[in-house]
């Protein structure tokens, strides 16, 4: 059924403004991401970086300034009635009538789509809720509402799967049930789009991910090639305090660099035994050295790193208007000016 | 069709539809329950009491009679200088024994009870009389009797229908249900029809078993005391064809509290912008004059009652600057109140789906 080469998902320019009385505010800007078919797919981003934005838009919850979206080739939403039936999905929180039984809940679904009624304790079954099926929603524990929001993805039966932060709230036997969940479904064949801010979570599942940040994609592709892609192995090394100036010199003399980090120091391209051997030879003694770990975590934060949640406010457009046509002066000109010299942006300034 | 009876399903699995249903049989059970002194005939000690005050009166009357009529008359001839057509009753002054009697009421208002009903409206008669006026004014609704006090108890149900209505959209987006919901059925306007109709006929048996409680029991009660009065065929009908209406209002009103529902978003906004709306109506009716046609009160009343009529003063000056006030008596068709109600249910409906369509659900 998995043509390859072919698209779960794919978004082009996708953009959400959300308006309120208290201005705009940007939730996903010029969105382009492409999710295989087949296999589990990362969605990863620091809080508030428009990943749940953007599943609302493509479920059709809410609806996108601008841009497209395709779901198994349908576009999205005018065509998602189309193809509704082949996605499953959890969005954020996902909640139910609380003073309906979870069994009660899972019902008025199933019968929504004409699914059949033994469906429902299946799935229950599948998640494990089949003893607490009467209790009221209402009762249940985070955990448990995360896993009949599951069940309820499952009653499709679907080829896409959607969760939004499924973990949360879970216990750690839960996140690793959940993990192996979407493991077994990827390998199934199915589509699983999972979306995080904890990158442990998707690292370890994920055979491809999609990063994103204010809002855009900031980077996308196979885990491996995105952890290779930050530069070769790296060495950590630990020498005497009076040895660490010796030691840089000394590899910097075969061609290594060697920067330091805190009372490290941080050789790249070298293996650690080499290192170690370099520096025997010359009488400097390593006090600890250890090949650095290149995961997906120093990837996540060296793209993201200048992100501060909820710190995308667009309030200010007009007011930044006008600050760029006239030459700023005066102390809040300077912590202005200060500011984006550091990177760091005020208002809605680009990174 | 599938998600009008998964729709159906839910309104009826909610404890807001059942406690509808229930507080409609309490609010006619306590109709009825108020009708049980005035649907009872006398008992012996009040008939025994009451000639003990009649005999008293009459006495008082043989002595001071014709002085009152004398006094009455006079008052009445300085009157006739301004209104000559000013009737003060002297000639109906001595006292009688059903005066003395708590008021029994019968089931239908009786022949004389119509009558007397007539004068509680404004006096224009004579010269503009519209036939339509006269016709209200003998319907089973004027006057005081059994059904009318059931009839009474109508617009509460119509008020619980609404309620339900209202709270069968806000509870599930204040939930946070209809997003999990709309990854199951996408299509807006379907998703909203279901819901929309299923409130508006999931209520039909809230209003039917109200009303048939409270005019059922009060009937029953005219029954067990004698007091049902002479029901014709006409006024059978008359209570059919309210009983019919009455249905017909409590879809429009549930329709209606669902389409707040949506656009307010909030129970408690929805619910208050209609009691809003009808205090309003009432506490301003009379000074609103000739807008009070446009009253929902009146529209209902007059798409229930088939008809109904209220009063206008018109003040006009003469050249010597001398105001004048004369009253006419308007009437509002049913089919007039219908199609309001129906115009009302309808744009707001529209408005309703436009917005569901369109809004982000968060
Ligand atoms: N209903 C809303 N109204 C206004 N702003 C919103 C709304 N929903 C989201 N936003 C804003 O849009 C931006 C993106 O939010 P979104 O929920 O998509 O982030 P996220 O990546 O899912 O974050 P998290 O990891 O915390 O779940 C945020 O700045 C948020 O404040
Ligand atoms: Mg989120």
């Amino acid at each position: 059924m998995a043509v390859e080469g072919e698209l779960a998902i794919e978004t082009r320019g996708l953009r959400k403004t959300y308006r309120s009385v208290r201005g705009r505010r940007v939730g996903v800007e010029d969105l382009d991401l492409q999710v295989p078919v087949g296999g589990v797919h990362g969605f990863l981003g620091p809080n508030g970086s428009g990943k749940t934005t953007t599943i609302r838009m493509l479920l059709g919850l809410v609806r996108p300034d601008r841009g497209s979206a395709t779901i198994f080739g349908h576009d999205v939403p005018r065509h998602l009635p189309d193809v509704v039936g082949r996605v499953g999905a959890i969005v954020e929180s996902p909640t139910f009538f609380p003073a309906f039984s979870a069994r009660a809940n899972l019902r008025l679904l199933a019968d929504g789509i004409g699914a059949p009624r033994e469906r429902v304790d299946a799935v229950l079954d599948d998640v494990g809720l089949t003893g607490r099926a009467k209790d009221r929603y209402r009762t249940y524990s985070l955990g448990m509402k995360q896993r009949l929001a599951i069940a309820a993805t499952l009653l499709k039966d679907p080829d896409l799967l959607i969760f939004d932060e499924p973990t949360n709230g879970l216990d750690p036997a839960g996140i690793h049930e959940i993990r192996r969940t979407m493991r077994d479904l990827g390998d199934q064949g199915k589509t699983v789009l999972v979306s995080s801010h904890i990158l442990a979570e998707v690292e370890q599942v994920a055979d491809t991910v999609s990063i994103v940040a204010r809002g855009r994609l900031v980077a996308s592709g196979r885990v491996a090639d995105l952890i290779s892609g930050q530069g070769g192995p790296a060495v950590r090394v630990v020498v005497a305090p009076d040895d660490a100036v010796i030691a840089t010199s000394l590899l910097a003399s075969r061609g290594i660099v060697a920067r330091p980090e805190g009372d490290a120091l941080v050789v790249e391209g070298a293996d650690p035994a080499g290192v170690n051997r370099m520096l025997g030879e010359q009488g400097v003694w390593a006090r600890e050295i250890a090949p650095l770990q290149v995961d997906l975590e120093s990837v996540f934060l060296g793209l993201t790193q200048h992100e501060t949640p909820g710190g995308r406010d667009h309030r200010g457009g007009r007011r930044r208007r006008r600050r760029d046509a006239e030459p700023p002066v005066g102390p809040a000109a300077t912590a202005a000016a200060t500011s984006s010299g550091t990177g760091r942006a005020d208002g809605g300034e680009e990174i | 069709m599938r998600l009008l009876r998964v729709e159906l399903r839910r309104l009826w699995m909610r404890r807001v539809t059942w406690g509808g249903l229930l507080l409609a049989l309490v609010v006619a059970g306590l109709g009825v329950a108020g009708q049980i002194g005035s649907a009872q005939p006398p008992t012996d000690r009040q008939v025994a009491e009451a000639e003990a005050f009649y005999a008293e009166e009459l006495e008082r009357w043989e002595e001071t009679g014709e002085q009152q009529v004398e006094q009455c008359e006079e008052a009445e001839a300085e009157a006739a200088a301004d209104d000559p057509g000013a009737d003060f009753g002297c000639d109906d002054m001595a006292p009688r024994l059903e005066y003395f009697l708590p008021p029994t009421v019968s089931f239908v208002p009786d022949a004389d009870d119509r009558e007397a009903a007539a004068f509680g409206l404004p006096p224009d008669r004579g010269e503009s009389q519209d036939p339509r006026v006269a016709e209200i004014e003998q319907s089973v609704w004027t006057g005081w009797s059994g059904v009318g006090a059931a009839a009474g108890y109508a617009p509460a149900f119509l008020m619980l229908a609404f309620v339900v209505g209202v709270s069968f959209m806000t509870a599930e987006r204040s939930t946070g249900a209809l997003g999990m919901w709309l990854t199951f059925e996408p299509r807006r306007s379907r998703v909203y029809g279901s819901k929309a109709l299923a409130a508006a006929l999931g209520t039909v048996p809230l209003v039917v078993a109200g009303w048939a409680a409270v005019a059922g029991g009060i009937y029953t009660l005219h029954a067990v005391f004698g007091t049902v009065g002479t029901v014709t065929t006409e006024d059978w009908v008359e209570i059919g064809a309210f009983s019919v209406r009455l249905v017909g209002a409590g879809v429009l009103c549930a329709a209606v509290g669902t389409a707040l529902g949506v656009l307010l978003r909030h129970a408690v906004a929805a619910v208050g912008a209609v009691a809003v709306v009808l205090w309003a109506g009432a506490a301003f009716g009379y000074p609103l004059g000739a807008a009070q046609r446009w009253t929902p009160t009146t529209n209902l009343t007059a798409w229930l009652e088939g008809g109904t009529a209220y009063g206008v003063a018109l003040e006009t000056r003469d050249e010597s600057g001398m105001v004048t006030t004369t009253w006419t008596t308007e009437v509002v068709t049913g089919l007039q109140g219908g199609l309001y109600l129906l115009a009302v249910a309808a744009v707001l409906t529209l408005l309703a789906v436009v917005v569901f369509r369109r809004r982000d659900v968060a």
